[in-house]
């Protein structure tokens, strides 16, 4: 990238001085090249990942972009606050960028830190159209580093994003090669009683979901900076240095857990926004989600970045050296991570007819046990409204020892009690949770929302359909939100998956108890069973995408319009405009 | 102090010198000033650990009955020594110190994760 500034000039025309950058950027066919194979994708400039586009706060920026595929296309500024017609999303935005066409972006930089920019047309983003924003702050920053990286990750799969849509809608464990084998049952037969695993196995088909759905997309290579395990991207630095590590999830359905062998991490940024820092030893980025941290390797030794995938199906690998060719140990992946029956903790809401009609009374309980053992807390996310049919009486002699409660020790407020999901740091140390997150120094004044609306999470896996509160994107009215408001959504996961909500154009403070402290995000991952509460400070007009970040999830239809009524005169949504052709993930 | 660096990052002694500092915290934090080695903070940094762990720094705020409770043993965590001070936002203290002999020797700030952000300085000596 080599922005044309166009200072010199605008200086003497305004009456302060604004910096203004120009920048250029193609979209092009280009090679991916995995180590492991490669394919045809999408990038920026030739080349996928695209540039690192570096801006500083208070800039104004044009960014030319041309389309040289034969399809439409479209850019995302992920996380930018800016005005909603250059938010780059079809059909919510603008109509999208025409084949052989230039699209002027047009915005003011108000902010500082990490984000990213990626395509929001069909899946090309999968396919390969992302690249990294880094916003040099005007003021000093609350840390101090010598160098710093991005290190931007992704789950590059050898189908194309069209392809993987298909086979999932036609059968949804398509790329699932952890389901349970027939071996593993009679392992868990010996190991809990024949009964109590046939009891676990026909919950589990009963739900709908395989237990070991933590992913729906496995047999991709982790990359780094576009680079694979085995091309072994390397950042160099020199013993003593402190290095920032500029972290970016722009994988298409994957999560990762990170670790740096040999070194602590101190978190201090997340999704580009200050946070008190945090000393780790391992954590867990969700997709489209941005993590600072900062490392102070004293040794002349070689470090791992090892990014484990969150089903442990594959992993990204990069290298922290002082000189190029050093390397370090790569670490085995660990076991698989399984489902347990606490993660189908919101299971009433969900699709699943077959719920209603459970017949506890088949399953032949053998004791009297009561239920005081089993942790109703876990299922703060259910909604009992819909448990009517539900026959509790039978419940009554349910055995829950059954019920794979997880393994105990660990815990963290944003997953369910007992919970398989729940993240352990490799060395037995720390690993980071949402509860850990506050902000350095808040945005926002503390205020009392003015509404709450209820969000919840559903979906049928068997049929690959994923929604909002039981209806998908194409069925579904806007959501209507008024500027000025403060509203407060609480975002209840009645599937067995995470989903990472992210929300356009506005900021979401997460509730992590900490009031004023509370941290702000543009994505918020909600876990399986979880109920997780977000309060937006409604103080951006126009019309926005709101959607689960899993680039299929927001294809079948967990995607929502937010439409911001009012505003300032000046700046109020002229939104009719827009053609009306589906906004797309 | 500020949230979270100091001003100035270094400072010039020479040795057998007293100095006597002037310590504000200009941040919204609790933070600290503290004068030792490397490896002192990082000892000292176990104790702070506890201290945010039993709820006598919140983020803002410095809980002090719980400072002066009896942690058994005739431990507290009051946070009484020389060398250092803990200061909630808007807080000041004077800490006197003299400079003996030449060392590898920082201010710093070991509220949990503030050192390793970079809340530190260095002291020359002439």
């Amino acid at each position: 990238m080599k922005p044309r500034f166009l200072t010199g000039l605008l200086s003497l025309l305004m009456p302060a001085m604004v910096l203004a950058g120009e920048y250029d950027l193609t979209v092009d066919r280009v090679k991916i090249d995995t180590g492991d194979f490669v394919k045809e994708g999408i990038g920026y400039n030739g080349a996928s990942p695209g540039p690192v586009m570096r801006f500083k706060e208070g800039e104004n920026v044009r960014i030319n972009v041309t389309n040289n595929l034969d399809e439409m296309t479209s850019i995302h500024w992920h996380g930018l606050i800016l005005p909603f017609n250059q938010d780059g999303v079809p059909g919510i935005s603008f109509p999208g960028i025409k084949p052989g066409e230039t699209f002027t972006y047009e915005f003011p930089i108000q902010q500082a830190g990490t984000y990213w920019f990626h395509s929001h047309s069909g899946f090309q983003e999968p396919d390969g159209a992302y690249g990294a924003i880094v916003i040099e702050p005007e003021g000093r920053e609350p840390f101090r580093y010598d160098r710093e990286y991005v290190v931007q990750l992704t789950d590059k799969h050898p189908h194309s994003g069209d392809r993987i849509m298909r086979n999932l809608k036609m059968m949804p464990d398509y790329y699932n090669r952890e389901q349970q084998t027939v071996g593993e049952f009679f392992s868990d037969a010996s190991k809990n009683g024949l009964m109590n695993t046939i009891r676990d196995r026909m919950a589990w088909g009963d739900m709908r979901m395989m237990k070991a759905d933590v992913e729906d997309l496995q047999g991709f290579t982790g990359l780094i900076n576009g680079k694979g395990p085995e091309q072994n991207w390397t950042g160099l630095f020199e013993p003593g240095e402190r290095i920032r590590l500029r972290f970016i999830n722009s994988s298409a359905t994957t999560y990762f857990d990170i670790r740096i062998p040999g070194l602590d991490m101190t978190v201090v940024q997340a999704d580009g926004n200050n946070v008190q820092p945090v000393n780790v030893d391992e954590f867990r980025i969700g997709v489209a989600e941005t993590y600072d941290v900062i490392v102070h390797p004293k040794d002349e030794q070689a470090y791992t970045i090892f990014a484990e995938s969150m089903g442990r199906s594959g992993y990204a690998r990069a290298t922290l050296a002082p000189e190029k060719g050093m390397e370090a140990a790569v670490p085995q992946l660990r076991e698989p991570a399984r489902l347990t029956m606490a993660d189908m903790g919101g299971m009433p809401g969900m699709d699943h007819g077959s719920m209603a009609g459970m017949d506890h009374g088949n399953m032949d309980m053998d004791s009297s046990e009561d239920m005081s053992g089993m942790d109703h807390s876990s299922m703060e996310g259910m909604d009992h409204s819909n448990m009517d049919s539900m026959d509790h009486s039978n419940m009554e002699g349910m055995d829950h020892g059954s019920m794979a409660m997880g393994k105990g020790g660990q815990s963290d407020p944003f997953y369910a009690k007992g919970s398989g999901l729940v993240p352990t740091a490799a060395n037995g140390g720390k690993f980071l949770s949402y509860a850990d997150l506050k902000a350095q120094d808040p945005l926002y004044e503390d205020r009392e929302p003015t509404r709450e609306i209820e969000l919840r999470l559903t979906g049928n896996m068997e049929r690959y359909i994923w929604s909002i509160n039981g209806v998908k994107y194409e069925d579904a009215d806007p959501i209507r939100l008024k500027y000025g408001e403060r509203v407060r959504f609480k975002f209840v996961n009645e599937t067995m998956m995470t989903h990472p909500m992210h929300l356009h154009g506005m900021w979401s403070i997460l509730d992590v108890g900490a009031d004023q402290w509370n941290p702000i995000k543009h994505t918020v991952s909600v876990q399986p069973g979880t109920t997780v509460y977000m309060e937006t400070e409604v103080d951006a007009p126009g019309q926005w995408a709101f959607h689960c970040h899993l680039s299929y999830h927001a294809a079948a239809g967990m995607f929502r319009k937010v439409i911001v009524e009012g505003g300032p005169d000046s700046t109020q949504a002229k939104t009719d405009v827009i053609a009306e052709d589906g906004g797309e993930a | 102090m500020y949230d979270n660096y100091y001003e100035p990052e270094s400072i010039t002694v020479s040795p057998g010198e007293t100095v006597r500092f002037m310590v504000e915290n200009k941040g919204n934090l609790v933070h600290e000033f503290n004068i030792g080695t490397p490896e002192m903070h990082e000892g000292h940094q176990e104790e702070m650990m506890m201290m945010v762990e039993h709820g006598v720094i919140q983020g803002g705020k410095l809980n002090h009955d719980m400072m002066n409770m009896d942690m058994g043993n005739g431990h507290s965590m009051k946070h009484d020594d020389p060398n250092s001070v803990l200061l909630e936002p808007g807080q000041s203290k004077e800490v006197v110190w003299k400079f003996s002999d030449k060392g590898n020797i920082e201010f710093a700030c070991n509220v949990p994760g503030h050192y390793q952000a970079g809340m530190y300085g260095k002291v020359n000596f002439e």
